[in-house]
């Protein structure tokens, strides 16, 4: 049983699959982001959170980050650094949404889509989906063996 | 990989990479958002005190009545048509009294009764959901592309108006 748990945290193939869907995850949930900016910064403001100065800054370098981790992630050029930063926002979005789940806001999280019919996805549900990415992000950045169909294994 | 990149320590390595990636990406944002049509500002208007918040500067603050008297006032003059930006959903729900319902969505479908209507030297106060919300901004300046020479836009909207007790229906 602990051999096969073992083979299975160390497998390549496991590693490639949750490396590219997570890549292909911050890819797609960029796009909707980068295509309308001004309704992103108008989410970030909705969350009560962030000061004045630092909402536009976020909802124009944001996306741009999920989307160049997740095109290094797929590619397989310095996945050890795309997913540890992947990791970060991770944690980050995490907080920001325990906070607000605590505080007892409704909103819209913006993370896959802008939500325009009012219907919010519940935060606790959306906390326990980052909590499953943070889990595939951290098996990305901490296996050890040899990584399959990398452009730039070497990281 | 040069001679000096090899003798980094695991973390330091790690740590250089991601400073690279971060730096490429901003870059790469700023540059994206500076060329693009819909990019927006380094800074946004936030402040609900100054006024309606934009993420894109574009509001004109001229147009806005801060005070939810000062709508009263207007209101009980009898000279102004107030127009609802909001879905008619919302409108339904509940509006200022005798206020009429052009969501931003239909406005040019329903735009030429209205014009018909109202002449275009009809005082016009716009409002929508409260500061945090734009439409009232949109609407007015549709108005006044259409040809509408007194527009203002009631920026504290529906909720603080029936918040203060005045009519609604």
């Amino acid at each position: 049983m602990n051999n096969i748990f073992d083979k299975m945290l160390n497998n390549s193939w496991v590693e490639l699959i949750l490396r590219c869907s997570l890549g292909i995850l911050f890819i797609y949930s960029s796009t909707h982001k980068i295509i309308n900016p001004a309704g992103f910064a108008k989410i970030i403001y909705g969350y009560y959170l962030f000061p004045h100065y630092f909402i536009n800054i976020i909802a124009i370098v944001l996306p741009f980050m999920e989307l160049v981790t997740g095109i290094c992630l797929v590619l397989g050029v310095f996945p050890k650094p795309a997913a540890a930063i992947i990791n970060g926002m991770l944690t980050l979005f995490i907080i920001i949404l325990t906070i607000n789940l605590i505080r007892g806001i409704e909103f819209d999280c913006g993370c896959l889509s802008f939500n325009t019919s009012g219907d919010f996805t519940h935060a606790g549900w959306v906390i326990a989906r980052n909590f499953l990415l943070l889990l595939s992000g951290l098996y990305i950045m901490f296996f050890k063996k040899r990584r399959l169909f990398c452009l730039y294994r070497n990281s | 990989m040069t001679g000096h990149e090899r003798h980094l320590s695991p973390f330091k390595d790690i740590t250089k990479k991601i400073i690279t990636l971060v730096v490429f990406t901003i870059t790469l944002a700023f540059t994206v958002n500076y060329f693009s049509p819909r990019g927006i500002p380094a800074f946004g208007e936030w402040d609900t005190s100054i006024g309606v918040i934009s993420p894109e500067k574009n509001v004109d603050h001229g147009l806005e009545i801060n005070y939810v008297v000062s709508a009263k006032k207007i209101f009980d003059s009898g000279k102004a048509v107030f127009v609802d930006a909001r879905m008619s959903e919302l409108y339904k729900e509940g509006h200022i009294k005798g206020a009429v319902s052009i969501p931003l969505t239909i406005f040019y479908d329903i735009i030429d009764d209205f014009i018909s209507k109202y002449p275009t030297s009809t005082l016009i106060i716009t409002y929508c959901s409260g500061r945090e919300c734009q439409d009232s901004h949109e609407l007015a300046q549709l108005l006044i592309d259409e040809g509408y020479e007194k527009v203002k836009v009631f920026i504290d909207g529906y909720p603080e108006w029936k918040k203060e007790g005045y009519p609604v229906e």
